[in-house]
């Protein structure tokens, strides 16, 4: 215990110390001070190799076997400065960030630019991210660029920053693994996974939440509807539970007021994570539909228009709603 | 094909095979076949074929044409071919065994190649296979071999960890043989001054199994069938004047016991702990009396020495009888140097059971023989003239030197010396000694050989199995033991110029060895390009070969400062430090280069450079038109030509396809550079 307690503060030391020498940019370009090698696990079995072998040598005294010996072990000294070269001179750069739904996979444009030599076999991929993230054999000739398109998970709404971008590469000889990390700044936009609301949903008239409530209250054009997860008790239909054993909920008719609007308050009682994905849900269908529509959340007001950029918008609304600005710019050395 | 009609039933059975590249599976079969041949004669033929036929069948996996075994027939194969290998090896271990080991290890391997560390494995195992190679073979022709078996196994590791690279394969050419070049001054130093340990412990044997060459009995068919091989058996380099033909008689063994018709030694070898390897065969010029000897292996202890020698380097010494024998059998090429031309000194006298020894005869047979001792033994009393007389015998009664002796069976000596009168050195020999200890003086064969071939620049001689040789000494009072050649009085040819010549009559030289080039050693060119070939063969094994530790701590004994095993240590290391500092200081000088050589890299240093100069710092991840931003807010008027700026920046980075022609590229420059120039000027005025 003692020793993986130690061994967790090491690893926390070394990232930071990584963090430290890889401040975050969208841009990097890998060269002596980026990089880091180190023998694969094929690698130090080839050095043990090469012991034995000289060890081989020394015992029937066979100069060809030391001369094997030394051949290997220059190669083996070559291939780490060729692996290291292999990834210097990169540059590797997030052009685009994408923008999706929590739960589906964001796309990252990353591009990667190369000198005078080229950068072969390359493998990309976000540290700590899941299976299939990760792009092998990706080849920049030399004074060329490759466009990269990884895909990541994305849980939750917000933003959705990669902390560590890993390239690798094991070429030529798969024996020694030169490694660096781009640590992006922007980060991609995630808008909450759309939910389809129970119910057509009252599209609010200027903000008369008491109105509407008492109406509801009234039951005049209550509708009713099945009980579901997140509906307040307060709400269910009691008397009508006891006489039937239906959980049957009250609920408001949606026809009236300005359908103009899509309003965060009128969702009373649910969760305000849910109310975004409702809220997400519909601006996606009033877009596909090319209506006009508003959206209003607690401290701003959207205007109602039509439109991509204009769904982009309000989607990116909800997706940052209550969320802190980006976390401020890491300012250059 | 095994079961491949109709659905697999069971899907888990036979794992879909991953697709290894195939052009790195084809390099490493290629690498194994180069890596087979060196081992090929001394493997059964079996086994190299089963091996190649698992790699062919590797190959058609790859294909599609076949699958892979399933684990039970896989199994089965397995167990085949190892028991098959336990009984040829027979219990033995020695290195020819573990080789094979490996060659089946590798073999059997193929058949369950699925995956990249697979791929690995048998790397591995090969380059360790090229490493014992070098215990068996160590010409030049084999070097070459090996290191080209290596190279396509580099080849195919190249391929494997980037098989879709355009044009890979001349990549990973132009890549290695690069790499090869550039190391290569390394390679050599480290060669050169890499210290040369002392072996650490003793290893196995490398062969166990007999090879050509002499053996410790002979019946009279032996030498001659020694004598169909053109193979080398050692070479010798003297320091002073090279004796003349009749001199050179390279005594190995003393056969002093006659069992029927077999000739073998009477004292046994002496048993030997199996000693650490010592190849160092003495450094230095050769002394005048000196010769150095670099013998083939023969799998023996025994050394080859002309009479009247004396071991000058450690690796042998004399055993008895004016012999000399190494302290570990000759498994791999051993040099050697002796000196010659010591006296024997006063001989002493023979012990009884010396006397008793060296007059053993079977009780009976080959009366005739018998009778004709004692008759010349009557004419003779003195053992001087009873030799002299039978010498004479031979010379003038025709008796003739063939390679095509007669079968004689029973009383064979008899048949020999009086109806067949045909035989070879052996025969005549085993005639001699018998005649000899049937007069009752003490005589023994001893078998070794006799002549050599000048090599290409007269420096060495050469001397080959067809050159093995047995003759007889006999011991007289005063004098000790005293060679005596009757294969000399039957056919001097044989001793004067070699056995081609003595048997160009019969045309029997080395005729089952049609590929031999000493067979058609009268003709002038094949014979000349052999001597050259073997020369440069010579220098390679004398100098690249044999440079060991005592000739490195001679070679340094001549650099200046007195080099020892410890400075080498320090030398070799900072060789490697030197070799990597160099090599890291001119990969950064690379990359600085690199940097000034992107001119779009310098225009944007130059535009940070300026705005920097004005107050505005450039944030790490700002994008160019951010800049260009607080660039307006701060000097509105250099707002038009810094958004232009920034907007080209843009489109040249992330928009462009980024390779395109050099033309545009150009023209982007261009703009670029006057934007630059706009804002510096506009950003000038303010001030």
């Amino acid at each position: 215990m003692v020793f993986r307690a130690v061994g967790n503060q090491w690893r926390k030391r070394w990232s930071r110390w990584v963090d430290r020498r890889l401040p975050r940019a969208d841009k990097r370009a890998f060269a002596q001070s980026n990089i880091f090698i180190l023998p694969t696990g094929m690698g130090w079995i080839f050095a043990v190799l090469l012991v034995v072998m000289l060890l081989t040598g020394i015992n029937y005294q066979n100069s060809l076997i030391f001369l094997l010996t030394f051949f290997l072990g220059v190669v083996f000294v070559a291939a780490m400065h060729q692996t290291h070269s292999n990834l210097s001179g990169l540059e590797l750069t997030l052009v685009h960030a994408g923008e999706g739904h929590a739960g589906e996979t964001i796309p990252f444009l990353l591009r990667g630019s190369s000198g005078h030599a080229a950068n072969l076999a390359l493998s990309v991929r976000v540290d700590g991210a899941s299976e299939g993230s990760e792009l092998s054999m990706q080849h920049v000739d030399r004074n060329t660029s490759s466009d990269m398109r990884l895909f990541v998970q994305a849980a939750q709404r917000g933003y959705l920053r990669l902390d560590r971008v890993r390239v690798e590469t094991r070429f030529p000889f798969g024996l020694l693994l030169a490694w660096s990390w781009l640590r992006p700044q922007t980060a991609a936009i995630v808008y909450p996974k759309p939910l389809t609301p129970p119910i057509p949903v009252a599209v609010g008239v200027d903000g008369d939440e008491t109105g509407r409530e008492a109406r509801v209250q009234g039951q005049d054009h209550a509708e009713m509807r099945p009980w579901r997860l997140g509906d307040l008790s307060q709400r269910v239909q009691w008397k009508r539970y006891a006489r039937s054993g239906d959980m049957v909920i009250a609920d408001w008719q949606g026809e009236q007021g300005s359908p103009h609007w899509l309003d965060f308050a009128s969702f009373p009682g649910v969760d305000t994570e849910m109310r975004l994905s409702y809220l997400t849900a519909m601006v996606l269908e009033r877009a596909q539909s090319g209506e006009v529509f508003g959206l209003r959340l607690p401290g701003q007001d959207i205007d109602p228009d039509t439109g991509a950029k204009h769904t982009q918008r309000c989607l990116r609304c909800l997706a940052l709603f209550g969320i802190d600005k980006e976390p401020s710019k890491v300012k250059a050395k | 094909m095994m079961g491949s009609r109709g659905p697999d039933k069971k899907p888990n059975a036979r794992r879909p095979v991953p697709q290894l590249p195939g052009r790195a599976l084809l390099w490493l079969i290629a690498a194994f076949v180069l890596l087979l041949v060196p081992q090929w004669d001394r493997l059964p033929l079996w086994l190299p074929l089963a091996c190649v036929g698992l790699a062919g069948w590797r190959w058609l996996v790859h294909l599609g044409r076949l699958r892979l075994p399933g684990r039970w027939f896989r199994g089965g194969i397995m167990l085949v071919m190892i028991s098959a290998y336990l009984v040829t090896i027979n219990g033995g271990f020695t290195v020819d065994t573990a080789a094979s080991f490996f060659v089946i290890a590798v073999g059997l391997k193929w058949i369950e190649t699925r995956t990249p560390r697979d791929f690995y494995v048998l790397f591995f195992i090969l380059t360790y296979l090229a490493a014992v190679n070098f215990l068996f073979e160590q010409g030049m022709i084999w070097t070459l071999l090996n290191f080209a078996g290596v190279m396509f196994l580099l080849i195919g590791l190249q391929i494997l960890n980037a098989p879709d690279v355009p044009n890979a394969l001349m990549g990973g050419w132009r890549r290695l043989l690069g790499m090869f070049v550039k190391t290569l001054p390394i390679v050599v130093l480290l060669f050169l001054f890499f210290p040369r340990l002392a072996p650490l412990w003793s290893v196995p044997l490398v062969s166990g199994s007999a090879k050509t060459g002499m053996s410790d009995s002979m019946t009279p068919g032996d030498i001659s069938n020694l004598a169909q091989s053109s193979e080398r058996a050692f070479r010798v380099a003297f320091g002073g004047t090279v004796p003349i033909p009749r001199d050179r008689y390279w005594r190995g063994l003393v056969l002093d016991q006659l069992d029927g018709n077999t000739w073998r030694q009477s004292r046994p070898e002496p048993y030997q702990r199996l000693g650490r390897v010592m190849n160092d065969g003495g450094v230095g010029e050769l002394g005048p009396s000196e010769y150095d000897v670099l013998m083939e292996p023969t799998g023996q202890n025994w050394a080859f020495a002309l009479k009247g020698s004396a071991a000058a380097s450690a690796n042998v010494y004399e055993s008895g009888d004016d012999l000399f024998r190494f302290r570990r059998p000759a498994d791999t090429p051993v040099r050697y140097r002796l000196s010659y031309g010591h006296s024997a000194g006063a001989p002493g006298a023979l012990t009884s059971a010396e006397f008793r020894q060296f007059l053993q005869l079977p009780s009976g047979g080959n009366p005739r023989t018998r009778a004709l001792a004692d008759r010349l033994r009557r004419e003779n009393p003195d053992a001087a003239g009873f030799i002299d007389q039978l010498l004479t015998r031979f010379r003038e009664e025709p008796y003739f030197y063939t390679l095509r002796p007669p079968k004689m069976t029973g009383d064979s000596i008899d048949q020999l010396l009086f109806d067949a009168r045909r035989g070879f050195c052996a025969h005549y020999a085993g005639a001699t000694t018998f005649l000899l200890r049937a007069a009752g003086i003490p005589a023994r064969i001893v078998t070794g050989y006799q002549g050599g071939e000048a090599g290409a620049g007269g420096d060495y001689l050469i001397i080959r199995q067809y050159d093995a040789h047995a003759w007889v000494e006999a011991w007289l009072p005063g004098q000790g033991w005293l060679r005596i050649d009757p294969t000399a009085a039957i056919a001097p040819d044989r001793i004067e110029m070699g056995l081609q010549q003595a048997v160009a009559d019969e045309g029997s030289f080395l005729e089952n060895s049609w590929t031999s080039p000493q067979r058609y050693g009268d003709v002038a060119l094949i014979r000349w390009a052999s001597l050259q070939l073997d020369k440069i063969n010579y220098q390679w094994q004398r100098w690249v070969v044999g440079y060991q530790g005592q000739t490195q701590l001679d070679l340094l004994s001549r650099l200046p400062g007195h080099w020892g095993l410890k400075e080498l240590g320090y030398f070799s290391a900072g060789l490697v430090a030197a070799g990597l500092l160099l090599a890291g200081v001119l990969s950064a000088l690379r990359q600085r280069a690199l940097v000034i050589k992107d001119p779009f890299a310098r225009i944007t240093e130059q535009w940070h450079q300026l705005l920097l100069r004005h107050g505005i710092e450039v944030m790490e991840g700002e994008t160019p038109r951010e800049t260009a931003e607080r660039v307006a807010r701060a000097v509105p008027a250099a707002a038009a030509p810094a958004r232009s700026f920034a907007r080209a920046l843009y489109n040249h980075y992330y928009v462009g396809s980024g390779g395109g022609e050099s033309g545009d590229q150009a023209k982007e420059r261009d703009r670029l550079k006057r934007l630059l120039r706009a804002t510096r000027k506009q950003l000038n005025t303010k001030n």
